[in-house]
């Protein structure tokens, strides 16, 4: 809006009011061709080239947001003195939202000062001014309602260029705005205790802490000793703008503009033995746990700790260029561990995305390099989706929760998403989606019904098993000898 | 630091490289250091013999025991060099060398692929199967490869 009049500029929010809540109005809109812009006219005034404006065009007005919660705290103060509020500034003015309200702010800011109508602004200072006056008309978005109960419209005006331009002002209660689309569907108060530990943070494990966040889950801890790469960004949820920053760092901050409650700890380690005494410390903190890397070693540590634990654990993983998925739910001693899946599925346990410059070394030899293979990020987040949905299952299992509708669905250990029939694979000939009726396709779920391997090396009686094998007596085995001297 | 489970676990190996005509392998026990390997000379169908020396990890079996050549020292390629310049090796078969030593590591399982279910008399039968390959390539110049095929995966 380019005109700097308050009485044009109050004739104008009145035309555009009135057009967004389609009444008549006591004032309207016509394109003024001398000055060659809209201007605001009495609704009488005969203008035979009036534009016709619609709705649409009644967000012409820039917005200041700003948190009831955050007013509250502080209305006493506001009672006593102008109070003053960073705003982010957005699209050059368009948006000012409370720079407090989220953990990543604009780095453009404006200073507001925040006042009761008659109050003297002194001493808060900046370009805002945000004016509360007793309203007695029914509530709106720029209505705040105060500890008392009492309400008070807010006006908002800009100095600029000279002169003040009107804004509009909307109060948000955020926690209850965030529950509000989650009520009836998950039980945000009994999310809100539990306690996620999510191991790697690729394009999957970070789009499962994301999903968790948004449906309420009140404490996720991080483990990924991975920074973000400019090759990431074009699946993960972290921006070009992130790029080098520890993916820990990252999400956390992307969680927490999801759920600004939630509880995040954040552990940038590698997922090794070295770290394993204070990886089975975190296992032990958690609820579930979401394990998204792609390499063996680290699964079959976290595995082995949440079998420990007594744990349950969710696996998910994209097989190589993305062309399906997998996802293993291990409820420990009930349900196959990962080394159980190994044993029985070992083709499948070995194919597996090699997305990052780390995978790729793990299995490259240095006369045989490894490509990272291209994969898109639509082919993971079908995977991602159900190890969120499991998670949440295990999270809710015994609630009184609607979700656990769900549970006889899912009650399988395994399960298989295929993104299309790859070229040399056991899939490649899968019949269209659109013709078969039973046979195995693409963009299905299907689990799989695997057995615990009594003599699991993780989960089971392995020991036993095989000092039966060799007919060795684990109770009467000799003490092992010295080693040999190196002059012997 | 080791396990009551792990312990066992070293011994029953013990028993079953005995048990399986591995007796000239043998699982060890530094009291000094509470610290594990396993060792012994494997001999070729040449005569000449190799002493192939795993380093118990504290991981052990989650974690994979790596396989050293630690006699003859260096160990030489056809071509003169050591088997441990060429680093981790597809056609050599070879993993990183031992940090101080230089010794060359055999890559029996790589990490990708190696389990808790896999036992050390496995791990050195696939060393057997690396010496005689390795005795191969000194008399033809061939890679390893050439003799050893690239295991698939197996439970």
């Amino acid at each position: 809006m380019t005109t700097r009049d308050p009485q044009q500029q109050q004739m104008i929010r009145e035309a555009m009011k009135a057009i967004a809540e389609r009444k008549p109005g006591r004032t309207k809109l016509v394109y003024d061709k001398t000055k060659r812009t809209i201007v605001a006219v009495a609704e009488g005034t005969q203008a035979p080239r009036a534009l016709n404006i619609t709705a649409d065009d009644a967000d012409m007005f820039a917005v200041v947001t700003l948190s009831s919660q955050w007013m509250r705290d502080r209305w006493s103060d506001i009672q006593h003195g102008a109070l003053a509020v960073t705003l982010s500034k957005w699209d050059g003015g368009d948006a000012l939202t409370q720079a407090d309200l989220g953990v990543q702010p604009s780095c453009d800011r404006e200073t507001g000062t925040i006042l009761l109508e008659g109050q003297a602004k002194e001493p808060a200072a900046g370009s805002i001014e945000i004016v509360l006056a007793r309203g007695t008309g029914p509530a709106d978005a720029a209505t705040f309602v105060a500890p008392d109960g009492s309400g008070y419209r807010a006006s908002c005006w800009r100095e600029a260029d000279g002169g003040r331009e009107a804004i509009d002002v909307s109060f948000v209660d955020v926690q209850p705005e965030l529950a509000t689309r989650r009520s009836g569907i998950l039980e945000t108060n009994i999310l809100r205790d539990r306690t996620v530990l999510l191991v790697g943070l690729g394009t999957g494990g970070a789009h499962v802490a994301i999903e968790l966040a948004k449906c309420g889950v009140g404490h996720l801890i991080l483990i990924d000793r991975d920074r973000l790469s400019a090759g990431n960004v074009v699946r993960h949820p972290g921006g070009i703008s992130q790029v080098g920053r520890y993916k820990v760092n990252v999400l956390r901050d992307l969680i927490l503009e999801k759920n600004p409650e939630a509880d995040v700890s954040i552990h940038p380690v590698a997922v090794d033995y070295n770290n394993e005494d204070a990886i089975r410390a975190l296992v032990a903190r958690a609820d579930v746990v979401v394990c998204g890397t792609d390499n063996r070693p680290s699964k079959l540590l976290v595995n082995k700790l949440c079998v420990e634990a007594g744990v349950t654990a969710i696996y998910g993983g994209a097989f190589r260029r993305a062309y399906g998925g997998q996802v293993l739910r291990v409820r420990p001693k009930q349900s196959p561990c990962h080394q159980c899946f190994i044993s029985a599925m070992p083709a499948e346990a070995t194919d597996v995305e090699v997305s990052t410059e780390s995978d790729a070394d793990a299995i490259a030899y240095s006369d045989r390099p490894v490509a990272v293979e291209p994969g898109l990020s639509l082919d993971v987040l079908p995977i991602a989706n159900l190890v969120a949905k499991l998670a949440l299952l295990e999270l809710l299992a015994g609630e009184a929760s609607s979700l656990n509708i769900l549970q006889k669905d899912f009650d399988a250990p395994w399960y298989l998403w295929l993104n299309r029939p790859e070229p040399g694979t056991q899939y490649a000939s899968l019949p269209p989606l659109s013709e078969s009726s039973d046979e195995m396709t693409i963009h299905r779920w299907y689990g799989v019904y695997l057995e615990r391997e009594p003599e699991c090396s993780v989960c089971g009686d392995f020991l036993a098993a095989l000092a039966s094998h060799y007919g060795v007596d684990l109770a009467s085995m000799d003490d092992l000898p010295a080693p040999p001297r190196k002059d012997s | 630091m080791w396990t009551l489970e792990q312990r066992q676990r070293l011994s029953l190996e013990n028993q079953i490289l005995i048990g399986e005509g591995f007796d000239q392998f043998q699982v060890y026990r530094d009291a000094t250091y509470d610290s594990y390997s396993a060792s012994g000379y494997a001999t070729a169908n040449s005569g000449r013999r190799y002493y192939l020396f795993i380093p118990i990890p504290t991981g052990y079996p989650y974690q994979r025991p790596p396989l050293y050549v630690t006699d003859p020292n260096p160990l030489l390629m056809y071509d003169g060099r050591a088997v441990s310049s060429v680093g981790v090796s597809h056609y050599m078969h070879t993993l990183t060398p031992h940090g101080t030593a230089g010794w060359p590591q055999i890559c029996h399982w790589r990490d990708a692929r190696w389990h808790s279910g896999i036992v050390l008399q496995k791990v050195f039968l696939k060393g057997l199967l690396w010496i005689e390959a390795y005795e191969q390539h000194l008399a033809t110049g061939r890679d390893i490869a050439d003799f050893l095929r690239t295991m698939a995966e197996t439970a």
